[in-house]
């Protein structure tokens, strides 16, 4: 017998021992007939960053674990009678295949099933879970979509309506997989938003690569990669610098904040709201690094109130192609209490 | 990028010892990292200093002392080097972005490299990235390009603002090698290209800037620095001065003119100096020295207007230094 997984509900258990140690992310539980890493990896991995959620795939092959910066592991190869019970429990069954998204507590977030197979493939089919996602999770009347857009550009996506997995959590999967294959590979520890991640790196790797590349931090751009721009201002130590000119291994023992640092649970930090409100943007693309520029430089200045022209100075490091230069003085000059 | 080791060091010694023919330092990464993965600049081994003691701005025997990790935002803002040395502040503060300035430091900012477009881009003809094989600027687009201290190998400009104005201020660099400790007067720095442009400076490859001494001249605190460029900020110089003089009793005492964007190192402009000393400041006056500053200067097709640039540039600079003077005692004035 098989019956349908609601959502809104607790996810079944998938009973798999290998598993437990990651209970705590978000997950993406597809069912799939056979499916080989590899196949999409480079997409699968920019939709599960995207979710800042861990994939596990079910199928005929054997049970795949595969999070955004691991990779693929086979966790379990089940029998033809396990895996209909597997399915089963979902309300998958026969040549059926789906996807569920499950939340960091275990709630049924998003469910898509398809009795004839997924059309496209899994990449495709979790980038539509996504999607579904987003239209779906801004509580009626408090944003519009615009809105609801700019606010996941300015917080870096992804927290918005999942919280990512627990740092233990992460830091336990994040066992130097890729690098260890490196004959020169550097361990090193990163402070990242509050969160010391240990991993290998290429010495060669930017402090931009590595955090979007293997700490799934995307929300800071890269604009030239050469210090030209400004896209890709971090703060180190509280003081605003380029990720894309400082090495992965210079940046150990400082405290790094990215855009993703900023907010305070859902709570979006003053800079950020005034982006919002002040449409301090047109393409986005720019505004990460608006943005932490913009707080490096109102602590570098201190009690000082800014004038417009010291703003513009103040700002002269982060170019915007669209141009949106006066909105993000506007919204600078908005953000500290006190001002109009 | 090639591939390299990379070497943390905790001390100046570890960081001496570490050093080698094939090897840099790292400090704030600004020039190498960038260069690094251009391919322009390809060690085998980095020698990361950025964690060493060296970054304290502080009295020295003779003036200021400024460590060579302090960053350039660092000694920009610091109010000793406003008062006493403004020159020093505002060619910092007119360099790069905050961002960078906040990462870049005293030592590697006077071993940046040029910004020639034949230089980075890793395939053009260029004696100084690849001796020996010509030099692409000559007969291509040299708009950005020196128009003093140039030779039939390289007409590469310097790119630093500082080191102009480190010129200005007779500044002594402290270098730390593995057998001895010695020192380098700023004008000693600098090499001309001649006909090895790859060789642009007299510090060795395993000796270490370990600070930088700013004497307390007479003229140090009346100085200014003045920058022109295509934009008004984040941009390199079309051509910059640094000028300090003393004024006494109606006079000009001893002065320093030095350029920036315009010669294949910071250039001192010591003609120009002669002309100014032991005169009374007159607009004559500064129109001649302004015009000696720029003596020798062989321009090409692209880069002709700089010399009139340049002349206009030590001008303004020179004038707003008076200009200040007359507003009451001028020094430490922006
Ligand atoms: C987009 C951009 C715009 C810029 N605009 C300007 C500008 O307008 N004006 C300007 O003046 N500069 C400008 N710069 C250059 C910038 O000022 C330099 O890159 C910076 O000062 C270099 O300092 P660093 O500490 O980052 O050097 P690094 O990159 O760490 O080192 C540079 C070189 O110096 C050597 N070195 C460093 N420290 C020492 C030491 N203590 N002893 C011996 N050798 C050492 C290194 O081995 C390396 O060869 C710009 C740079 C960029 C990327
Ligand atoms: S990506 Fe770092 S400055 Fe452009
Ligand atoms: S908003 Fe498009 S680049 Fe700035």
């Amino acid at each position: 017998m098989t019956h349908a997984v609601a959502v809104g509900a607790r996810a079944p258990d998938l009973a798999l021992p290998a598993l437990v140690e990651t209970a705590d992310c978000p997950r993406v539980i597809a069912f799939v007939h056979r499916w080989h890493p590899g196949a999409d990896g480079a997409a699968l991995r920019a939709e599960l960053r995207g979710l800042g959620a861990e994939l596990v795939v079910v199928s005929g092959t054997g049970v795949w674990a595969f999070g955004p910066d691991d990779h693929a592991e086979r966790v379990a190869l089940l029998s033809p009678r396990q895996l209909a019970t597997v399915g089963a429990r979902f309300g998958v069954s026969g040549r059926g295949e789906a996807v569920f998204v499950v939340d960091e507590h275990g709630l049924v977030r998003i469910a898509h099933r398809s009795d004839a197979g997924l059309a496209g493939g899994l990449a495709d089919a979790i980038a539509a879970a996504a999607q579904a996602m987003l239209a779906d999770s801004a509580p009626a009347g408090m944003l519009d979509r615009r809105e609801w857009n700019l606010a996941a550009l300015v917080s870096g996506f992804a927290f918005v309506f999942l919280t990512g997995c627990k740092p233990r959590d992460r830091a336990q999967r994040e066992a130097p997989v890729e690098a260890a294959a490196l004959p020169e590979g550097l361990a090193i520890e990163l402070d990242v938003n509050g969160k010391v991640r240990a991993l290998r790196v290429d010495p060669r790797a930017s402090l931009l690569d590595t955090l979007r590349e293997r700490l799934g931090l995307t929300g800071t751009k890269k604009g030239c990669d050469m210090g030209q721009c400004g896209a890709c201002t971090v703060l180190l130590d509280g003081e605003r610098m380029l990720s894309c000119l400082t090495l992965a291994a210079m940046a150990q023992g400082k405290k790094i904040v990215t855009i993703e640092g900023l907010a305070q649970g859902d709570e979006l930090h003053p800079m950020q709201r005034a982006f919002v409100e002040r449409d301090g943007l047109q393409c986005g693309y720019c505004t990460p690094g608006q943005i932490m520029s913009a707080v490096g430089m109102l602590a570098e200045a201190g009690d000082r109130q800014l004038t417009d022209a010291e703003v513009r100075h103040g700002m002269s490091g982060n170019l915007c192609r669209c141009g949106a230069y006066p909105n993000i003085v506007a919204a600078i000059q908005s953000s500290r209490p006190g001002r109009p | 990028m090639q591939p390299f080791t990379y070497v943390r060091a905790r001390t100046v010694d570890e960081a001496v010892a570490a050093a080698g023919s094939d090897t840099r330092f790292v400090a704030g990464g600004t020039t190498l990292v960038d260069l690094m993965r251009l391919e322009v600049m390809t060690p085998r081994t980095i020698v990361d200093i950025s964690g060493l003691p060296l970054d304290a701005i502080e009295e020295g025997p003779t003036g200021l002392r400024v460590g060579a990790l302090a960053r350039n935002s660092a000694v920009a803002r610091d109010p000793r080097v406003r008062a006493r040395y403004p020159v020093l502040a505002q060619a910092l503060e007119s360099g790069a972005s905050p961002q960078l300035r906040n990462m870049a430091t005293v030592g590697g900012n006077l071993l940046q490299r040029t910004r020639c477009s034949y230089f980075r881009d890793g395939v053009s003809a260029c004696n100084k990235r690849a001796p020996g094989t010509g030099c692409a600027a000559f007969d291509g687009y040299h708009r950005m390009h020196a128009v003093l201290g140039g030779s039939e190998h390289c007409i590469a400009a310097h790119p630093s603002d500082m080191a102009v104005a480190l010129l200005a201020l007779d500044a002594i660099v402290h270098v730390r090698g593995p057998l001895a400790t010695r020192t380098v007067p700023i004008a000693d720095l600098f090499l001309l290209p001649k006909d090895t442009p790859h060789v642009e400076h007299t510090i060795g490859a395993n000796e270490l800037i370990v600070h930088v001494d700013l004497p307390a001249t007479p003229f140090a605190a009346h100085s200014r620095y003045v920058k022109v460029r295509d934009r008004s900020e984040f941009a390199f110089a079309l051509a910059s001065a640094a000028v300090a003089f003393e004024l006494r009793s109606g006079r000009v005492g001893e002065a320093r003119i030095a350029l920036g964007g315009v010669g294949t190192r910071p250039w001192r402009a010591r003609e120009a100096e002669a002309v100014l000393a032991g005169q009374p400041p007159s607009p004559e006056l500064v129109k001649k020295a302004s015009a000696a500053a720029l003596e020798g200067a062989r321009p090409r097709k692209d880069n002709a207007f700089k010399v009139e640039l340049a002349r206009r540039t030590v001008a303004r600079a020179f004038e707003e230094l008076l200009v200040a003077q007359d507003a009451k005692d001028g020094g430490g004035a922006r």
